[in-house]
């Protein structure tokens, strides 16, 4: 055996290695033609020329992913473990935070699958190499997040009402098909459309008004596999967040013609990103027992400030507008959380959470957070609910709401600076009416009728029978319901086993 | 208010979740179950895909196999995302450390001249078999139907890129640092006659548009390739005086042991289903028919380089090798074309 002689230097940079080990992978097919086996990046009007012009948003090879991956799930499992074993759900503020996981749990990881089926797609069909590895490496991170935000609730299921069907009830719920149709609209448009819509639009933009709700929340609440969970997906996140931003600069450097295009999905996928986040408006402002920051502050912070003063500041060099109807967003940051909760308040005799009036403390709170709006959502509708309750009752809407035809949310929005009109707007397509929530929502609608006269609205569905029947009893019991998911939090089962759990172990103590 | 955590047992609502209870009754469920069963959306879709408006976002027919229940396919190795990366570190560790050991040592510069042809010439060049290998996986993990037999794509997928990507850092090494050994592979996997069989059968399946015949045809190369490249080679590389070789081999065809075991669950599940398993067993003949002479005689054309650099009897084995595979396909009950 030979003593090894001293090597020389490696002769390749980090990252020629790393181009050796991705890029160069690729070659160009002669036994068929590029285009058939690339066949949908041309149809969606974008121009590349240069797909070799793609700059590598991370370099991470197979091995180093697979090391770091392993290593955070080996940490965020063992938490799991640990807090199972602890029952440990006996230490969060109140029983009624697990509404907010419900929401989670229901909403969030059928979007994350979406999210890992649909990155398959661009890691399969985009003709760039390094665009197709970022987009394998975040089809796999978005599995990922599915099965951890899953496994880190399991736990919950087994104790709490609402969460045991969610998958079923995030395919037929009314609410659901909120976040449903929104990733449904993405995944079927085309691969660089997706990138905009969510790798840019909701990864970039809108990622922190999401997360940050949910995690800060779990923190300040008990909810420590949530918050481990969130932090474990922060640095998935922050590798979405820069391919989001190379996939909008990619495609404005290829070609000019490119950025009527981009900016028009930036305009609907900001609009279509911010309707579907309104559901986390209502519950951090309402069903988080102890607040982080309001969904205003939340809003003022990670997008006005984060965004609009900081991302779209860099944007402008390439033409790109705020997007439109973004002074809606910001007009509405005062009333949005107030009416979503006040909708979920009144339908969830028919949905798989509880809700409450606010009590006294939350009441405290939510007067600081909205001096201006707060007192008159209070006289409006809250004194009235609370005179329900006083005589005995509980108020649920009795019927069917309408719901905007592309949103999905039911029309309880309100007229840009007048909170006390409802807003609504229509267009007629092929002799037919169709009922929007919002300027935003209709434009999107006018751009591609096409598409959205396709919706699958539950409200309508109800009414064509293919619900499970005719009664809200039937049609709970196609959702999945069961008794104690639904309704009124004081008094429901999640409330009584809490309070049982508790009275027990003050007695023990 | 503080409470002080008790030895108190609070009773469960429940096990697991309701679709598991459906399926499996009233039992704890395992995190694989819980993570991969019923997981992808299966109704009430709101829109048709824009390139593709004769389907559905998700829809089973994508591909000619079909299953009655798609969850009829679980995956042997229970991998879901956490065990599947542990897994997967562990073993890119290993590799890395027998590369560390034959880079230290110099092995792979230092092979015997037919033996370093053999890697600079066939070995190399099937980085890219690898990557179109990534790519037909990649594409099962859009368009398969159901989470379970769409995860064990993903995860072929990421191995295969791996694969791809490990035997480029073989190439580096056996370069002593540089990447021309990697240039000059790709120049024959472009124009070597001895890999185009190889070439045309990936970019030809690359345009199938049924993720699940592309997945078939290209298990049925693999069979052979890896035979010999990998197995039959190994026995050869030691007692040739390749050890390295043999080192790096073994990687990989203890990855594909791995491979082999969902890829024969999910054969054995579409032949076994209730209703499909015909129309199963029709659409694999279909890629017998079309695709197994290509095969073999693509890999017959490589192993006959493989022995004009090192007379390994490559040719006789891979045609013991397909001999082999197109028994066990007859014994399935499929109908190989040759009338093996
Ligand atoms: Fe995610
Ligand atoms: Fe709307």
């Amino acid at each position: 055996m030979t003593v090894p002689t001293q090597k020389p230097a490696r002769k390749l940079t980090m990252q020629q290695r790393y181009a050796a080990l991705t890029h160069d992978l690729d070659w160009d097919p002669t036994y068929v033609a590029e285009e058939e086996i690339y066949p949908f990046t041309t149809f969606e009007g974008i121009k590349v020329h240069d797909w070799s012009k793609w700059e590598d948003p991370f370099r991470l090879t197979v091995e180093a992913y697979n090391k770091y991956q392993a290593e955070k799930d080996r940490r965020l499992y063992a938490v799991l473990d640990g807090f199972a074993q602890s029952q440990g759900q006996l230490s969060l503020t109140e029983g009624r935070y697990m509404n907010a996981m419900k929401i989670f749990l229901q909403g969030i990881p059928s979007g994350e699958y979406q999210a890992h089926r649909n990155f398959s797609h661009l890691a399969r069909y985009f003709n760039g190499p390094g665009a197709r590895f970022a987009s394998l490496c975040q089809s796999m991170d978005e599995l990922r997040h599915a099965q951890t935000e899953i496994h880190t609730l399991s736990h919950y299921n087994k104790y709490f009402g609402g969460m045991h069907d969610w998958n079923k009830m995030s395919d037929r719920v009314w609410y659901l098909s909120v976040p449903k149709s929104f990733f449904d609209d993405a995944g079927t448009a085309g691969p660089f459309e997706w990138l905009i819509a969510i790798g840019f639009s909701f990864e970039y933009l809108l990622t922190n008004l999401l997360f940050v709700p949910f995690m800060s929340g779990a923190a300040f609440n008990g909810d420590l596999p949530t918050m481990t969970f969130g932090f474990s997906a922060q640095s998935d996140e922050s590798r979405h967040m820069t391919l989001g931003l190379e996939g909008i600069k990619f495609m404005l450097e290829q070609d000019e013609d490119n950025l009527p295009i981009v900016q028009a999905w930036l305009d609907k996928w900001f609009w279509r990103g911010y309707r579907l986040i309104a559901l986390v408006a209502g519950m951090m402002d309402y069903m988080l027992p102890k607040r982080v920051m309001s969904w205003k502050e939340a809003f003022e912070l990670y997008f006005e400030e984060q965004m609009l003063n900081g991302l779209f500041k860099d944007l402008e060099y390439y033409g790109i507008k705020p997007p439109r109807h973004v002074q809606w967003a910001i007009d509405e940051k005062e009333i949005l959380s107030h009416q979503v909760y006040w909708v979920l308040y009144q339908f969830s005799h028919a949905a798989a959470f509880t809700t409450t009036i606010p009590n006294e403390e939350d009441q405290a709170w939510l007067e600081s957070a909205y001096p201006e709006t707060w007192p008159v959502f209070k006289s409006v509708v809250w004194d009235k609910a609370q005179r329900v309750v006083d005589s005995g009752g509980r108020y649920f809407n009795p019927g069917l709401p309408q719901l905007c035809q592309i949103c999905q949310i039911p029309m309880g929005f309100t007229e840009p600076g007048n909170p006390l009109v409802q807003c609504q707007r229509h267009s007629i397509y092929e002799g037919e009416r169709y009922d929007f929530c919002s300027d935003g929502c209709q434009w999107i609608f006018d751009r591609e009728p096409e598409k959205y006269v396709q919706a699958w609205l539950p409200v309508h569905q109800i009414y064509q029978g293919n619900c499970g029947g005719p009664t809200l009893p039937d049609v709970a019991v196609w959702y999945g319901l069961e008794p104690g998911d639904a309704g009124e939090y004081i008094g429901s089962m999640d409330h009584q086993d809490w309070l049982k759990w508790h009275a027990s172990s003050i007695k023990e103590g | 208010m503080q409470f002080e955590l008790r030895t108190q047992v609070i009773e469960p609502r429940r096990k697991t979740f309701s679709n598991l209870v459906r399926r499996y009754g009233d039992r704890p469920a395992s995190r694989y179950e819980e993570g991969s069963v019923d997981i992808q959306a299966t109704e009430n879709f709101h829109y048709r895909p824009l390139w593709a408006p004769d389907k559905e976002l998700y829809d089973p027919t994508y591909t000619a196999f079909r299953l009655t229940d798609p969850y009829s396919f679980l995956d042997p190795r229970q991998l879901y995302y956490a065990p599947y990366v542990q897994s997967r570190a562990a073993s890119g560790e290993a590799f890395s450390k027998s590369l560390d050991y034959v880079d230290s040592r110099g092995l792979l510069t230092k092979l015997p001249d037919g033996w370093a042809a053999i890697v600079g010439e066939l070995l190399l060049p099937l980085r890219h078999y690898e990557a179109g290998a990534e790519l037909i996986s990649i594409e099962g993990s859009r368009f398969a139907y159901g989470t379970t037999i769409d995860q064990a794509c993903t995860y072929a997928a990421f191995d295969r890129i791996g694969n791809a990507q490990s035997l480029s850092r073989v190439g580096i090494v056996f370069n002593d640092g540089h990447a021309h050994a990697l240039a000059e592979a790709k120049e024959k996997w472009l124009d070597d006659p001895a890999l185009q069989g190889l070439r045309r059968l990936i970019e030809e399946l690359l345009i199938e548009r049924d993720y699940a015949k592309e997945l078939i045809a290209l298990d049925l190369c693999d069979q052979l390739l890896y035979a010999v490249l990998y197995t039959h080679l190994d026995e050869a590389a030691l007692m040739g005086g390749a050890g390295a070789y043999s080192l790096i081999a073994q990687h990989f065809s203890t990855w594909f042991l791995d491979q082999r075991r969902w890829i024969d669950q999910l054969v054995k599940v579409w032949f076994a289903d209730p209703e499909f398993a015909e129309t199963n067993k029709a659409a694999f003949n279909d890629v017998l028919d079309r695709r197994w002479s290509q095969i073999v005689e693509a890999v017959t054309d490589y192993s006959a380089a493989l022995d004009s650099r090192v007379d390994t009897g490559a040719v006789a084995a891979t045609s013991a090798n397909a001999a082999a595979v197109a028994a066990r396909l007859g014994e399935l009950g499929l109908t190989v074309p040759g009338g093996k």
